[in-house]
């Protein structure tokens, strides 16, 4: 592999969890894999950069290293103030898989900001985000809900993942265990990416793909499965489609696009991944595009373990450079207020809910609208940013 | 020589000002009468309705004249909106002397060749204002007078805007019967009234909050090194509000002065704020968080604009002063909280400090364009009335 294609991909955990999340890809990834960490706490960025990866420390100037205490307006402040530190790990980056745990301040606060810079710098970005646990308290899954939209507003995917499902099947275990399985669950994943583009395998995806899959695909659901044995092929479709990230194969069935990787030990027969190619199919709906690619790994000997993205937002009509210019036909009409940048995403119905058009001006209705950067200033900040308001 | 009493006028998008300045032995300036009116028909600083702008006009006149037992023909005018803009002229000037030494004809040259600005058409230069000389490559001299080079430049600071809509401003005067001697930037205005030599010197950023904009004027190393005009103000904080509660825009204004706070902090959280009810008007109950979220988001992504604008301007680093908040919007509490969250420097209310008489005003900081206008008439007198015919020369007078 090229080291164009291998450096295409940065890994950018933000945040304490998201950086251990990272942290964790690039140890079971092992090295040629690109990663940054960010964090506003220096402890937790230490503990990160102990395992190899780079780490950058955020608002070092506000917060002098010691954390948000759970304040994601400290958070997002951070990460205005230190996007420009960012910067020069980007070269020659064109997709960036983001890591984030959602709820407390840094992966709350400074994951929308730093998914906005991205954006607006023309990068691809999927987000793989996790919601936190149920007995964590309401205050926390409401900050995380808060934060979705803004990052579901930047982001070009954007895969949520709630940390109870991921723990669904060790409850019993003990808690180190249960941690390490599911953060490994998810950090294979993550992995998969990587390994599906820059290792050797049978059926290869390259970069590029991705990164127009990202593009096109939107928000995606992520989902995963593993069997043994000799009827392996088949029990793997049946674990995927039982795995309750996937809503028990709900997603699946309804997906428009899927990313399928298949990783397996060297014993891997062609007969099988027919066998799992067409049990898919058969799973989903028949124009379904779906993107394959294998991985053999000598640790996986005697196991087949099965990746997806699937995608239900899939644009398929969008040429496979939508970067360039905005196709025409696909557009609803935006409000003139809002120019379409390279790279902008209005054309998805979840991007025009900024487009308010003559409705949010109120007492600026006939006047000469204020615009910096392409906003209307007129239309409140609370609108166009997305913000929810207690009622 | 005695200098008759000045007589300023703001026409804002809240209300219109009216000061009455009279010089005393001692150059200082004293506002000797203020009238205010509320202002209808003016948008975002530019007036939209010309008669309902004289009403305010008039009554804001009726009220200084009363005050200062002054009769008011003449006034000068404060204009602002986004129109304005400023940006750099260099004039230059090769010293063409033996010896090479600058003299004082060569300053004079150099200053007249950068006020020569080139503007649009259809755009009206309101302000130039001197910088600093360049004496060949070395930059930043204050009096070049006697140096040895072979090339001089002077950078000039020009204010401009759109000259129909400064016109609309003059118009909205002249049918109040009022001739308009001269026209001022507001934001050069309120830095007359407020910044100090001290602050100028440490550089400093004075941001007027107005009601329909927002101007700003930066101090660096005692020159002026950007000046400007965001089309955002109270108003637009106000319309935030109505259009989140869905109440009308003068309950927004009451609950936002009452209740508003800038920043989001544990004291809002949990109250709730009423709404007693009115003609047409059932009561109402809003939770004061949501109301200083949507207050703090406005006020928040204005300083973000304002400080990109002084990042663009590279004088982000060379502000030691600090900001200044002036004009009413800086009674918003906790404004100065967010701007010194958001600028990273420490924030403070400014108040026009060098005038006098306004001690006993009630927020005297929403008076500050108008008193500075005051100062700004006295300052410019000589130019007006006797020695120069030329308006709008403004000789660089203000940070020296």
């Amino acid at each position: 592999m090229s080291q164009e294609q291998q450096t295409a991909l940065l890994l950018l955990g933000v945040g304490g969890g998201g950086c251990r999340l990272a942290a964790s890809v690039l140890a079971s990834y092992g090295s040629g894999l690109r990663a940054l960490g960010v964090d506003t706490d220096a402890l937790s960025n230490r503990t990160a950069a102990a395992g190899g990866m780079t780490c950058l420390l955020l608002g070092g100037s506000r917060l002098a290293g010691h954390g948000t205490g759970g304040d994601a307006i400290q958070g997002r402040l951070a990460a205005q103030d230190d996007m420009q530190n960012i910067l020069p790990h980007l070269q020659g980056v064109r997709t960036v898989v983001i890591t984030a745990c959602l709820g407390a301040g840094t992966g709350g606060g400074a994951t929308p900001e730093i998914v906005k810079a991205l954006h607006d710098m023309g990068l691809a970005t999927i987000c793989f985000v996790t919601r936190p646990f149920a007995f964590e308290g309401e205050a926390r899954r409401k900050a995380a809900e808060r934060v979705l939209p803004m990052i579901e507003e930047n982001a070009d995917s954007l895969v949520v993942v709630a940390l109870d499902d991921l723990f669904s099947d060790a409850g019993g275990g003990l808690l180190t265990d249960a941690v390490q399985a599911a953060e490994g669950l998810l950090a294979s994943g993550i992995t998969l990416l990587w390994r599906l583009v820059s290792k050797p395998g049978f059926i290869q995806l390259d970069a590029e793909r991705l990164h127009a899959m990202v593009l096109r695909g939107g928000n995606a659901r992520f989902g995963f499965g593993s069997a043994e044995g000799a009827e392996r092929a088949s029990q793997v479709v049946a674990a995927l489609r039982s795995c309750r990230l996937l809503r028990s194969g709900d997603a699946v069935s309804k997906a428009n696009a899927l990313l399928l990787g298949i990783l397996a030990g060297r014993d891997l027969r062609l007969a099988e991944i027919g066998d799992i190619m067409g049990l898919v199919r058969e799973a989903c709906k028949s124009d379904c595009h779906v993107e394959m690619g294998t991985v053999l790994d000598p640790q996986y000997d005697g196991r087949i373990e099965l990746v997806v993205l699937s995608f239900e937002s899939w644009t398929a009509a969008v040429p496979v450079e939508p970067r360039k210019d905005t196709p025409p036909t696909q557009e609803p009409p935006v409000a003139e207020a809002f120019p379409i940048q390279p790279g902008s995403r209005k054309g998805r119905a979840k991007g025009s809910k900024l487009s308010f058009g003559t409705t949010g001006r109120g007492k600026f209705q006939n006047v000469e609208p204020t615009l910096f950067n392409g906003q209307d200033l007129d239309v409140p900040t609370f609108i166009r940013r997305g913000i929810a308001l207690e009622r | 020589m005695a200098i008759p009493p000045i007589a300023a006028l703001e026409i804002g998008t809240t209300r219109t000002v009216m000061c009455v300045g009279e010089t005393n032995e001692s150059g200082r300036v004293k506002i000797t009468g203020v009238g205010t009116y509320p202002t209808i028909g003016v948008r975002k600083g530019q007036v939209v309705d010309l008669s309902q702008a004289r009403v305010g006009v008039e009554s804001a006149a009726k009220q200084a004249e009363k005050q200062a037992d002054v009769s008011i023909w003449q006034v000068l005018l404060a204009t602002s909106g986004g129109h304005i803009q400023a940006g750099v002229n260099p004039g230059m000037v090769t010293i063409r002397s033996n010896d090479h030494v600058v003299s004082r004809e060569d300053i004079e040259e150099v200053t007249e060749n950068a006020k020569e600005v080139q503007v649009e058409a259809d755009r009206q230069v309101l302000h130039t204002i001197t910088q600093a000389f360049t004496v060949d490559d070395q930059p930043g001299i204050v009096k070049p007078e006697g140096m040895r080079c072979k090339v001089l430049t002077l950078n000039v600071m020009a204010v401009h805007g759109l000259k129909n809509r400064i016109d609309n401003a003059v118009n909205a005067a002249k049918s109040a019967q009022l001739d308009v001697s001269d026209v001022a930037f507001s934001g050069v205005c309120a830095a007359l009234a407020v910044l100090t030599p001290e602050q100028k010197r440490n550089g400093v950023v004075l941001i007027d909050l107005g009601g329909g904009t927002t101007n700003y004027i930066a101090y660096c190393n005692n020159v002026i090194s950007a000046v400007g005009c965001v089309a955002v103000g109270g108003d637009h904080v106000t319309n935030d509000i109505a259009l989140a509660f869905n109440i009308p825009l003068n309950r927004a204004e009451e609950v936002k002065r009452a209740e508003g706070c800038a920043v989001i902090d544990a004291e809002s959280g949990g109250r709730r704020v009423v709404l007693p009810a009115d003609v047409g008007f059932e009561e109402r109950v809003l939770s004061c968080k949501a109301l200083h979220t949507v207050i703090n988001a406005r006020m928040d992504e204005t300083f973000r604009m304002l400080r990109s604008r002084l990042d663009e301007a590279g004088v982000l680093p060379h502000l030691g002063g600090g900001v200044v908040l002036t004009g009413g919007g800086a009674y918003l509490r906790k404004a100065t909280d967010l701007a010194q969250r958001v600028f990273g420097l420490p924030c403070r209310i400014g108040l026009p400090v060098n005038v006098d008489g306004l001690e006993k005003a009630e927020q005297p900081a929403a008076l500050s364009t108008a008193a500075g206008l005051a100062l700004y008439g006295r300052m410019t007198y000589e130019d007006r009335g006797l020695f120069s015919p030329v308006k709008n020369i403004f000789k660089g007078w203000f940070g020296r």
